[in-house]
């Protein structure tokens, strides 16, 4: 933060573009407070955003549980459930990955750290002011940014001071060459500000008309998964699953053609949430045929990922940042190829207004990029404190708690929904029927709650040891430990 | 591997697409359209809406009522919509145009209310229904929203506006009674005006059969 | 309005005008060529490929 002047900090300098382990661990190290920032304030919103979702959840079988109060009805700690989630827990959580990433990856250490404290407490203002604003009746009711107008502008000064410190970052990066990682980080950061941007000024400050304001929220709430965790996901896997196992990515060529394909087609998905609804045909075929052309990129990752997994597979049983960043990769094609096919017309009509979407949505909110959060959190956050992780039987805990549950929760609510769409299809069939179909499997749902939120309670658990260094040292933080590291891992 | 470049510029531009496809083009088009007239009654289709159902609207959206319960007619041949009796034709964008914000929504976990205010035109029942779901529908999973609600002590003769008919654990005890907040009545309204059957040249009325 | 319309065009500028810079860049940069060496680019002397870098906490390392 010293050293350079912010204007010498944006004029890149011609250093070797070699590193040691000296260096690594200073530039791990300069990253140390607003990481930490971000990833604490990330699980404390995770937890609330769980327990939030698992009152929402029991709502919906249990009607009756803690109702008559304004601020505990449905309709209010559902969305502050999906905004603490999405904005409190997943965007700062990936906010901080990228930092960690994407200043190892230029391989300079973090400079301006003082910007980035600033964006983290900023973040946390606006999530906090936002959840309450809904909570107490200001709810803008459109979906992901029902944010109230007064706390929007807070997360958006702190998403510039972030983005600008992106930008100083990368331009001051040693010379070499641009990892693939870097591509996707970069791309996300200054995809975000420009969807954040657009839709609350067409949405919330100067509204445009009717059914067009649709068209505009499912561009954006599908492009925030698709453009800004997408890329901050692929991004962390592209960087761990090489790291750990020791083997660079199987084709770089392949990573290269699925980013920019990605960047091409999941822009246009957003209409396939409206099939059927008050828009012109060709916008909403157009979505479709992005929808289904999504194969490419994803069929890309895949095999990748596969290809350089292949023969390490045995890693996964020691190391818990491969397990979590593993899992996440696997299910970013199950959820993405699952979503082309919601995107087919004659399915759609069926799963259409069902508890298959949000059964969607959970896959790959969490089962993709929270999982692979996860993952990422357990190899950065040790290189952060000087500290190993405590626990190996917590981390099962963790792992294997956030794995049933999220199963048990996908399952549940994609088979639910099904039948929910077959009687909503049959015009025979009442009304009635299909809350009688789906509400076993929202029992099933609200039990898979209970699991998430155990695992995060764990993961809480583990990350408060670890900034406090609570309990005996173990041999030593893998970071330091030079000569060890030489040594490669029995499979 | 030497065409990459060119493949670099076709998907940034291709990308900048979906901009103008599904931003630009709705804001210019889709968020231009005006009102017909109707030709018998001199009126506007859609109808305009009276204040009391734009104030109702803010309590649909503050009370998260979008959802669960949607507000589109989809095509018939694509769906069951209008065989399912949830409007007489499906909606376009037109219907929209008063909307702020557009309640298209995307759950149904609660029925579709396109056109609720033609299928249930009773102001009480929506009050009791508001008040204490299960008096009207005993398997119903709807919130109670008795928060929008006054219970009193009746003084004199009950209020007008009090709700009739309320059964179950909340139901007012002898010599009390439950009144509309400004809020309920609001939201009451807004769901009454909710009637999307007027005639639109583009969105014919599919035969019947 | 016409804070739409500045919006509008003002973003189609933007992104066209960063993704044609970013395509000058990575053209004249070389960033295209050479992608095996690329996929090495995250491995140094003291982490290099064949090294795994991360493990259980109570799994020894033989």
């Amino acid at each position: 933060m010293k050293s350079p002047s912010f204007l010498a900090s944006i004029n890149p300098s011609t250093q070797p573009d070699t590193l040691d382990s000296v260096e690594r661990a200073q530039i791990d190290a300069s990253t140390r407070l607003p990481v930490l920032l971000f990833f604490g304030s990330a699980i404390f919103w995770l937890l609330v955003g769980s327990l939030l979702g698992l009152i929402s959840a029991w709502k919906m079988t249990h009607p009756g549980l803690l109702d008559g109060a304004s601020w505990l009805t449905f309709g209010r700690l559902r969305p502050a459930h999906l905004n603490t989630v999405i904005y409190g827990w997943a965007s700062a959580a990936g906010i901080g990955v990228g930092i960690w990433l994407m200043a190892r990856l230029c391989r300079v250490a973090l400079m301006h750290t003082k910007l980035l404290v600033t964006a983290a407490i900023f973040w946390n203002l606006g999530v906090l002011v936002g959840t309450l604003g809904i909570i107490a009746g200001d709810s803008r009711s459109i979906e992901w940014l029902e944010f109230p107008g007064y706390s929007t502008p807070i997360l958006f000064v702190a998403y510039a001071f972030i983005g600008v410190w992106t930008i100083i970052m990368f331009r001051y990066r040693r010379p070499g060459h641009v990892y693939v990682s870097q591509w996707y980080l970069l791309a996300a950061f200054l995809w975000f500000p420009w969807l954040y941007a657009t839709a609350n000024i067409l949405l919330i400050w100067q509204p445009i008309q009717g059914s067009a304001q649709a068209a505009v929220n499912w561009w954006y709430a599908h492009n925030v998964l698709g453009l800004w965790f997408t890329p901050i996901g692929l991004a962390s896997a592209y960087y761990m699953i090489p790291k750990v196992i020791g083997r660079p990515i199987h084709s770089y060529y392949l990573s290269i053609l699925g980013f920019w394909s990605l960047a091409l087609f999941y822009s246009w998905n957003g209409m396939h949430h409206l099939i059927g609804g008050p828009f012109p045909a060709w916008m909403v075929s157009a979505s479709v045929v992005a929808s289904i052309m999504m194969f490419i990129p994803v069929i890309t990752v895949a095999i990748n990922h596969h290809m350089t997994m292949r023969g390490h597979f045995g890693a996964l049983k020691w190391s818990p940042t491969l397990r979590f960043t593993v899992f996440g990769a696997m299910t970013y094609t199950l959820v993405s190829l699952q979503g082309s096919m919601m995107a087919i017309p004659s399915w759609n009509t069926l799963v259409h207004f069902t508890d298959h979407t949000p059964g969607h949505a959970h896959l790959g909110l969490y089962g993709f990029f929270t999982m692979i959060l996860f993952g990422a959190m357990y190899y950065i956050i040790p290189r952060l404190v000087g500290w190993e992780w405590p626990s190996a039987t917590m981390i099962r805990w963790h792992f294997w708690l956030a794995a049933i549950g999220i199963g048990m929760m996908v399952v549940s609510l994609t088979i639910g929904g099904i039948l929910q769409g077959l009687a909503f299809y049959d015009p025979a069939v009442s009304f009635r029927s299909s809350l009688d179909y789906a509400t076993p499997f929202r029992i099933v749902r609200g039990i898979s709650g209970f699991l998430l939120l155990g695992a995060h309670l764990v993961f809480a658990v583990l990350f408060i040891q670890m900034v406090l260094k609570l309990g005996a040292p173990k041999e030593g933080p893998a970071l330091f430990a030079k000569p060890e590291s030489k040594e490669a891992v029995a499979v | 591997m030497n065409r990459m470049p060119l493949l670099f510029l076709g998907i940034f531009l291709t990308f900048a697409s979906s901009w103008v496809g599904l931003v630009a083009y709705p804001y210019f088009n889709l968020g231009r359209l005006e009102p017909l007239t109707d030709e018998d009654t001199g009126g506007y289709l859609p109808p305009a809406r009276p204040g009391l159902a734009v104030a109702g609207q803010r309590a649909y959206a503050a009370n998260g009522c979008v959802y669960c319960h949607s507000q589109q007619v989809r095509f018939s041949p694509l769906s069951t919509d209008i065989q399912k009796g949830l409007g007489p034709r499906q909606t376009v964008a037109r219907d929209y145009i008063r909307e702020q914000p557009a309640f298209l929504g995307t759950m149904r976990t609660g029925p579709d209310l396109s056109n609720i205010g033609v299928r249930q035109p009773d102001v009480n029942w929506h009050h009791q229904h508001l008040y204490e779901p299960k008096t009207v529908t005993d398997w119903s999973i709807m919130p109670s929203y008795r928060y929008l609600y006054r219970m009193q002590k009746i003084e004199g003769q009950p209020s007008d506006d009090a709700v009739r008919g309320l059964r179950g654990p909340h139901a007012p005890p002898p010599g009390y009674e439950v009144v509309p907040t400004e809020e309920a009545k609001a939201l009451v309204a807004y769901l009454l005006s909710l009637k999307r059957n007027y005639p639109l040249p583009e969105a014919p009325e599919p035969a019947s059969n | 309005m016409t804070a739409g319309v500045i919006l509008l065009v003002g973003g189609l500028v933007f992104l066209s005008g960063s993704a044609l810079a970013a395509f000058y860049w990575s053209v004249k940069t070389g960033q295209l060529n050479n992608l095996a060496e690329g996929a090495k680019s995250i491995f140094d002397e003291d982490e290099p490929v064949g090294v795994s870098t991360d493990k259980f906490p109570s799994k020894t390392r033989s």
